[in-house]
């Protein structure tokens, strides 16, 4: 059965630096209906060389979608945010914000720099995994997306 | 002595009466206030002892001086009273006077007029009280209401704080212990299915601790927003909230109409959610009826919300309020001992009351009371 609404896996890029949450994402989207690559990147810095494809990254897939953890190490999440959306090439990829932080000013800050959703990390193993493949079907097999800008 | 008008008594001052004058003399000199009368320019005439007491100035010494030199210089607190004496009768103010050996202590000081014939003012009355206790109690007290509030505030702080961050690692250790018990339960030997059962159970009772706190913690550094809130809005919320919860025990709820007052929107809801998520915990063998009404009583609505369920001992009625205080075994009634705790503390920032009126085995009634003058 072909759930595969892109006629290939997509790719995910997860901005984590918490091995924890990254291995539970990984738990999450495995064996789900939608074929992925997780791709993950552990601090700021990192996740911007790979969304442009720079050092260790020069070979990075363009991701169908970012998974970005707000308090990363060197640069931080929101400062990714801002990179992403004001790139005119990075700006079209969905952006999901889960952190673990509930704070109102984190909320409207993510979305006045034009996230595309913000989810707090559930405490629950089974609330995490299920926040996870519904962020997965959302964004990649409800939503239209545009492709890629040449 | 205390209703004695110093003021009017100083009038026979200048009386001819010397008889009276002399009563009069009397009383003024053994007065707890320190009294100077003189002329309308500011001269000294007279001065009673306990002046001499508090000034260090003896009597002989301040007649014929104009006042100016009790005073300390920055500021004429005479001059600049004077002039109003003509529309009001007299004058309170602080200030501070200088003794003899030019150290000053703050006063608390009347100044008034004394008519004469044709109601002429002839005199000028000050009378005056050292106030140095007075003033070192207060800034005393500013101290440590300061102190008080800056350690308030450290720890409520502290409390959010620490439960906030102490969830991420106990997320990571229950999300773990699920992850093992749901891989590996029944694939191991019996003790280690016991174990893990132990550390899931352990986890999972901690997080609600944590969450609670938290939500207790958010009572006080959050900021409560006063507005106009429909109670009956935030009841009919918490009721969406414990859905779940009324649903499986077949609990029916009646509820009065409920009235519109000045209170913290999510914190009514909290308030009433915690309320009946205890009435419905707490149900006895019949299935729970649930009770709700408010009722104007004075300044304040009092709320009730009454079950049918195994009711508190009297004695218990205070300590349920307490934090971590529970009267059942985990195993019976589950919860963390935070719930009252967290009602409590929504109702002291509404400068409410909350208290319980209940008989073990017959049910429980639990009032709180919101004052109408909230703002």
């Amino acid at each position: 059965m072909n759930m595969d609404p892109l006629g290939r896996p997509a790719d995910f890029l997860l901005v984590e630096d918490n091995p924890g949450d990254v291995r539970l994402t990984q738990e999450a989207l495995k064996n789900h209906k939608v074929q992925n690559n997780l791709h993950v990147v552990t601090d700021g810095e990192e996740a911007m060389d790979f969304l442009r494809r720079q050092g260790k990254h020069k070979n990075a897939p363009r991701p169908d979608i970012i998974l970005l953890d707000l308090n990363l190490p060197r640069k931080d999440g929101r400062e990714v945010l801002a990179e992403i959306k004001s790139d005119p090439d990075l700006k079209t990829i969905p952006v999901v914000i889960i952190t673990s932080s509930e704070a109102e000013q984190d909320i409207v800050k993510s979305y006045n720099l034009n996230a595309n959703c913000y989810v707090t990390k559930p405490v629950d193993l089974d609330q995490f995994i299920k926040v996870v493949q519904s962020i997965n079907d959302f964004w990649l097999t409800i939503v239209k997306l545009p492709s890629a800008p040449r | 002595m205390d209703n004695f008008d110093i003021p009017l008594a100083s009038r026979a001052y200048s009386s001819t009466d010397l008889a009276k004058l002399q009563i009069f003399e009397k009383i003024l000199k053994g007065n707890v206030e320190g009294i100077i009368i003189t002329d309308t320019h500011g001269n000294i005439e007279w001065v009673n002892n306990t002046f001499s007491l508090l000034t260090g100035h003896a009597k002989a010494e301040a007649q014929g001086k104009h006042l100016g030199f009790l005073f300390s210089g920055e500021q004429d607190i005479y001059e600049s009273l004077c002039p109003k004496l003509n529309e009001v009768n007299h004058h309170e103010v602080e200030t501070r006077m200088r003794r003899k050996d030019g150290d000053e202590f703050p006063v608390e000081l009347t100044l008034s007029a004394v008519r004469g014939d044709a109601d002429m003012i002839t005199h000028h009355v000050l009378e005056f009280s050292d106030i140095t206790e007075l003033c070192h109690a207060r800034e005393e007290l500013t101290q440590r209401t300061r102190e008080l509030s800056r350690s308030n505030q450290e720890l409520e702080q502290f409390a959010y704080v620490a439960s906030h961050d102490l969830q991420e690692p106990l997320r990571m250790i229950a999300s773990y212990t699920q992850l093992i018990a749901q891989r590996y339960r029944g694939k191991l030997d019996a003790d280690a299915d016991e174990f893990i059962g132990y550390a899931v159970d352990g986890a999972t009772r901690m997080q609600a601790i944590i969450n609670d706190l938290l939500k207790l913690s958010r009572v006080g550094t959050h900021n409560t927003v006063f507005t106009r809130v429909n109670a009956q809005a935030a009841l009919d919320r918490a009721l969406a909230n414990l859905r779940l919860v009324i649903e499986e025990s077949g609990a029916s709820i009646v509820c009065d109409p409920l009235p519109s007052l000045n209170a913290d929107e999510s914190q009514l809801t909290q308030l009433f959610q915690n309320l009946i998520g205890n009435a419905l915990k707490f149900r006895g063998s019949s299935s729970p009826c649930i009770q709700i009404g408010a009722e104007h009583q004075g300044e304040a609505w009092v709320f009730h919300v009454r079950d049918n369920g195994i009711g508190i001992a009297p004695e218990y009625s205070e300590r349920i309020f307490l934090m971590f205080q529970r009267l059942h075994g985990k195993k019976e009634y589950p919860g963390t001992g935070i719930g009252l705790t967290i009602c409590k503390k929504i109702i002291e920032h509404h400068g409410g009351r909350i208290w319980v009126e209940s008989e073990q085995g017959k049910g429980s009634t639990f009032y709180f009371a919101i004052p109408t003058t909230l703002h």
